[in-house]
């Protein structure tokens, strides 16, 4: 693209992901720029454990890049302390958003203002070894399975595979989006409006009793076995082939079935049972932000709206980073999704009646909270703690944490 | 920071030469010129400025607000997990730091022997510490010391014990990175046989022919000409194991799971400044982290003229 | 290797074939323990995805060249062009640490000036902080010096003797030179620059050798100054290539990480058999007499 040399607007993009990722971005990327001459974008990736250290000091330095990947944990962080642009200007105007479905925009917002452009939608859910299960007879966990069902049933898998060292689901004391999903079942929230602790000792208590219990039968693997897991797919207890089930995001469905020989169903987390709330919610996948220092918030927006609005780019993006919250990008794209994609996109639509409101933002520090819940789970697995010392525990702790945020 | 310096044995008459000699000080400050203009360019700024910043609350995105002591007195006393963190980096401390250097002395000494093929053997002891500290080795190090592990397996084809988990169980987990940092001893070792290089061959010469055995020649000879270089290893690889990072933060969960056991000082450290936007609280971590290096080194230099021989 | 037994020529002779023997089996036994890493890694970049992690056995079930073939062409950049960004990065970090350092550490084990107690400590001190909080800072002054997004972060500092640990380490073994060497050579009338050329950097081969086989090998294995430095994947290192195939939150390529790994230990290895003869041999040819 030549003869524009000069009047060029220059933007720097920064994500992380796979290469994969980077493929289909840097693939809107151009299509953007060769229909919008006059505008060149630069695209910087790496890795999630490594964005966000780099994506730090480059804030800290006063040089990050125009538009930015932001998670839904960390936005708060990122925006709370004015690093992003409130987009609510833009709104409906070149950011043509508005018919997002329901509550993919307000996900996005911190403090009532707009921070962040939806990517995809993603929820909780429930991924299982279905032709492992199959094979030993075991019936496939559902969207009836409750709470209460699911300790039986993980108690047959162990009868029927029959292998040492193999648990029918995860321990899921320390996740904790199946805790979240556990404690609005009941009709609380993690944190309130007003950023305190939403859920009660009681409702804590259980959740570890809960797991305790079944530990002590055999159901869930040892704490030390469930301690390997670093809350990435390749050490969860599916890839790891310690477990038939596990708790994740519905958008790390692909990356758990390249890691694994058995063919993965998915499912929604277990209900609460009869009379429950709904526990799930939608929330973003991620999200484009744009930073507050740009040079070129106008053209920053119209990339950002590009992505999340033309039906090419969609057909070039997939689902790769969520589902669309747009349905007639998700109508567009859904006939040329393969197998594991579509299951996806399926699933945020068979789960969209189903779930509940979007909870309120969490809090500053609630990642802090999140690595809290691992540790204490672990103290009552290696028998420190009793369930209800440590929900005293982490009540106090997080009180603490929440305090000095 | 007052530490016995190198010259400090320096034989009086051939220093008094050199500082006879026009300009020495001049010349002297030109060969230090490089790493003087470093410091002072690129080393003493961000360095000052992180010690401004424990007296703040930098929190990584706003400017840093004057905090005064409040960072420290904070870490001193309310602060479980500084405790604790003390308390993994100085168990790895203890025991890492001897087991390594004996174990690359051992064979640093194997491998100075007159035997065929030695390069292909230094080769293989040195390939684990080329891996340094890739992804490579965080899975590695689970397929060995996993539930299903292949140390389990042996355990088990060999004795038939049921091991535990050992890198996730919070009674062994801080052993295999101890392990691990054995495992990694071919640098060291590398300097040890540097060493052994360097003493004059003619010493063992004029000894043999005064008779001495080949043990009281290795008493006598390697080992005293061998102790500034065992002195440096000592310096160096305490240093490093009070500031050891990676292998926690690669082969653990990275949070210094399970239950805090291999939670070490700059991995908790750099959860404050990094994953809680802490910066102020961790450069106060930092510093009081250098302070206690420092005492330490202090002390090592001190202790050294007593047993360290140098040939000046 | 015939001047390898140079600690103890008079017992040569008694040197029986026992104990080599012995050491040769002991030898054996420790190089088995290290050198499975390697085969589990050529054996992990054989293996398909699915099988990495729940699969410990280290022989592949079927070769496949394909993640190879992947790793080296599946990034928006061949993975050829990170090699020579880090043989670049690592051969200059070599020839400055060797170069800076060796002077630093002359003046500080051979010469006498007013202020050395106090530099040598602060050296030393640079050595005791954690480079986590001085990131920033020095993140902002290589911003405002133009740096970020060039190899200069990387490699300047090295010319200017930032790695204390070289300074230190060359120090320990210039002091082990004789004295005698450089007073004699005073007495001739050489300048201190001419001694230290002269007499010294030849006497310490071995430690020369060593520093740089550590520079090169730790330069090509740092990740964390290029993740912080180099922004366009056309200037990434090895390290942060290998990175790319690895996404916590996404399908990575696991295969092709391996893959890259084995390929990223052959140049290291390479560099450390071609200077070990250095670090060896070194002094045998110098023949440093007292």
């Amino acid at each position: 693209m030549p003869s524009r040399a000069q009047a060029e607007t220059q933007l720097r993009m920064f994500w992380w992901g796979t290469q994969e990722r980077a493929r289909r971005t840097f693939g809107v990327n151009d299509l953007f720029m060769e229909r919008n001459s006059g505008v060149s974008i630069t695209g910087e990736t790496l890795s999630w454990g490594d964005y966000w250290p780099r994506l730090a000091t480059q804030t800290a330095g006063r040089n990050i890049a125009d538009i930015v990947q932001m998670d839904y944990r960390y936005i708060v962080e990122y925006a709370g302390r004015g690093a992003l642009m409130p987009l609510d200007d833009y709104l409906g105007e070149s950011l043509q958003i508005t018919d997002f479905d329901a509550g993919a925009i307000d996900s996005c917002r911190v403090d009532g203002k707009l921070y962040g452009v939806n990517l995809g939608q993603n929820s909780t859910c429930s991924v299982f070894t279905r032709s492992l299960l199959e094979q030993a007879g075991v019936s496939l966990p559902g969207h009836e399975t409750t709470w209460d069902t699911l300790g039986e049933w993980s108690l047959e898998v162990v009868d029927a595979v029959g292998r040492p060292n193999f648990w029918g689901v995860q321990d899921g004391g320390g996740v904790e989006p199946a805790f979240n999903v556990w404690v609005r079942q009941r009709g609380r929230e993690l944190y309130n409006q007003d950023g305190t602790i939403g859920f009660t000792e009681e409702d804590i208590t259980d959740w570890f009793a809960y797991w305790a219990d079944l530990r002590e039968k055999g159901a869930v693997p040892r704490a030390d076995v469930q301690a390997l897991d670093r809350d990435a797919p390749e050490s969860s207890m599916l890839a790891l082939n310690y477990a038939a089930m596990i708790f994740t995001n519905s958008n790390q469905l692909v990356a758990h079935q390249a890691l694994n020989r058995n063919k993965l169903g998915m499912t929604m987390v277990p209900s609460g049972g009869e009379g429950a709330k709904p526990g799930q919610y939608m929330k973003p996948s991620q999200m484009w932000s744009i930073a507050a220092g740009t040079q070129a918030p106008d053209v920053a927006v119209s990339v950002v709206n590009f992505f999340v609005t033309d039906p090419d780019a969609a057909n070039i993006l997939g689902v790769e980073r969520g589902v669309s919250p747009l349905p007639r990008v998700r109508e567009a794209i859904a006939p040329n999704l393969d197998e594991l994609d579509r299951a996806m996109l399926e699933y945020i639509d068979f789960i969209k009646d189903k779930v509940g409101p979007l909870p309120p933002v969490p809090p500053r520090a609630a990642g802090e909270i999140d690595r809290l819940l691992i540790r204490v789970n672990q103290q009552v697995g290696f028998g420190q703690l009793s369930p209800s010392e440590a929900g005293k525990q982490f009540l106090a702790e997080s009180t603490g944490i929440l305090e000095r945020s | 920071m007052s530490v016995a310096l190198p010259s400090e044995a320096t034989s009086r008459d051939a220093a008094d030469r050199t500082a006879r000699l026009p300009s020495g000080a001049a010349q002297a400050y030109l060969f230090l010129a490089p790493w003087l203009i470093g410091f002072i360019g690129l080393t003493v700024g961000p360095t000052l400025i992180s010690l401004y910043l424990s007296f703040t609350n930098f929190d990584l995105i706003q400017s840093p607000e004057w905090t005064g002591w409040a960072n420290y007195v904070r870490i001193l006393t309310n602060d479980s997990k500084f405790v604790a963190s003390m308390q993994v980096t100085f168990f790895f401390v203890v025991f890492s730091v001897p087991l390594k250097l004996a174990f690359a002395l051992a064979v640093a000494l194997i491998l100075n022997k007159g035997l065929r093929g030695l390069s292909i053997y230094r080769a293989l002891f040195y390939l684990p510490s080329l891996l340094g500290a890739s992804v490579a080795i965080a899975v590695l190090w689970r397929q060995l010391f996993a539930a299903d592990g292949l140390v389990n397996q042996l355990l088990f084809s060999l004795f038939r014990i049921q091991g535990p988990s050992w890198i996730s169980s919070p009674d062994y987990a801080l052993w295999t990175l101890v392990v691990l940092s054995i495992w990694q001893f071919g640098s060291p070792m590398i300097i040890f046989l540097a060493g052994l290089r360097q003493i004059p061959q003619d010493l063992y010469e004029a000894a043999s022919i005064d008779g001495a055995s080949r043990r009281r020649q290795f008493w006598r000879i390697t080992v005293p000409m061998l102790t500034p270089v065992i002195f440096f290893n000592a310096i160096v690889q305490t240093i490093d194991a009070f500031k050891a990072f990676t292998p926690a933060f690669i082969i653990s969960d990275g949070i210094g799971g399970p239950v805090d056991a291999t939670l070490f000082y700059t991995l908790y450290l750099y959860q404050e400044a990094f994953a809680n936007f802490r910066m102020g609280y961790a450069s106060a971590l930092a510093w009081i982290l250098v302070l206690i290096i420092a005492a330490f080194t202090a002390f090592s230099f001190l202790t050294a003229r007593y047993w360290v021989h140098y040939d000046d | 290797m015939t001047t390898d037994s140079i600690d103890r020529p008079a017992a040569a002779g008694r040197l029986a074939t026992a104990r080599p023997l012995l050491y040769h089996v002991l030898l054996c036994a420790v190089s088995i323990v290290m050198l499975y890493p390697l085969l589990w890694m050529l054996a992990s970049s054989f293996k398909p995805d699915d099988q990495i992690f729940n699969d410990s056995s280290i022989w592949p079930s079927s070769f496949s060249l394909g993640a190879y073939i992947r790793g080296w062409t599946g990034l928006q950049v061949q993975f050829g062009q990170f090699f020579w960004n880090s043989f670049i990065v690592a051969t200059l970090s070599v020839i400055g640490n060797v170069l800076s350092c060796s002077l630093a550490a002359y003046a500080f084990s051979r010469l006498r000036f007013p202020g050395k107690n106090f530099w040598f400590a602060l050296m030393l001190g640079t050595m005791m902080l954690p480079y986590h909080v001085t990131l920033i800072p020095q993140y902002v002054l290589f911003l405002n010096l133009d740096w970020v997004n060039t190899f200069l972060p990387l490699i300047v500092p090295k010319f200017l003797a930032a790695d204390a640990f070289f300074i230190f380490l060359m120090v320990q073994f210039f002091r082990g030179i004789p004295r005698e060497l450089d007073e004699a050579a005073m007495m001739d009338g050489c300048t201190p620059f001419q001694i230290y050329w002269k007499i010294i950097l030849p006497l310490s081969v071995p430690v020369l050798a060593t520093a740089a086989v550590f520079s090169f090998i730790w330069t090509w294995d740092d990740f964390f100054a290029p993740l912080i430095y180099l922004n366009d994947m056309g200037s990434y290192t090895v390290q942060l290539g290998l990175r790319s195939f690895v996404d916590s939150t996404g399908k990575s390529d696991w295969g092709a990480l391996f893959a890259m790994s084995v390929l990223t230990l052959v140049p290291i290895l390479l560099f450390f058999l071609l200077f070990q003869r250095l670090l060896i041999e070194g002094i045998a040819t110098t023949g440093m007499k007292r």
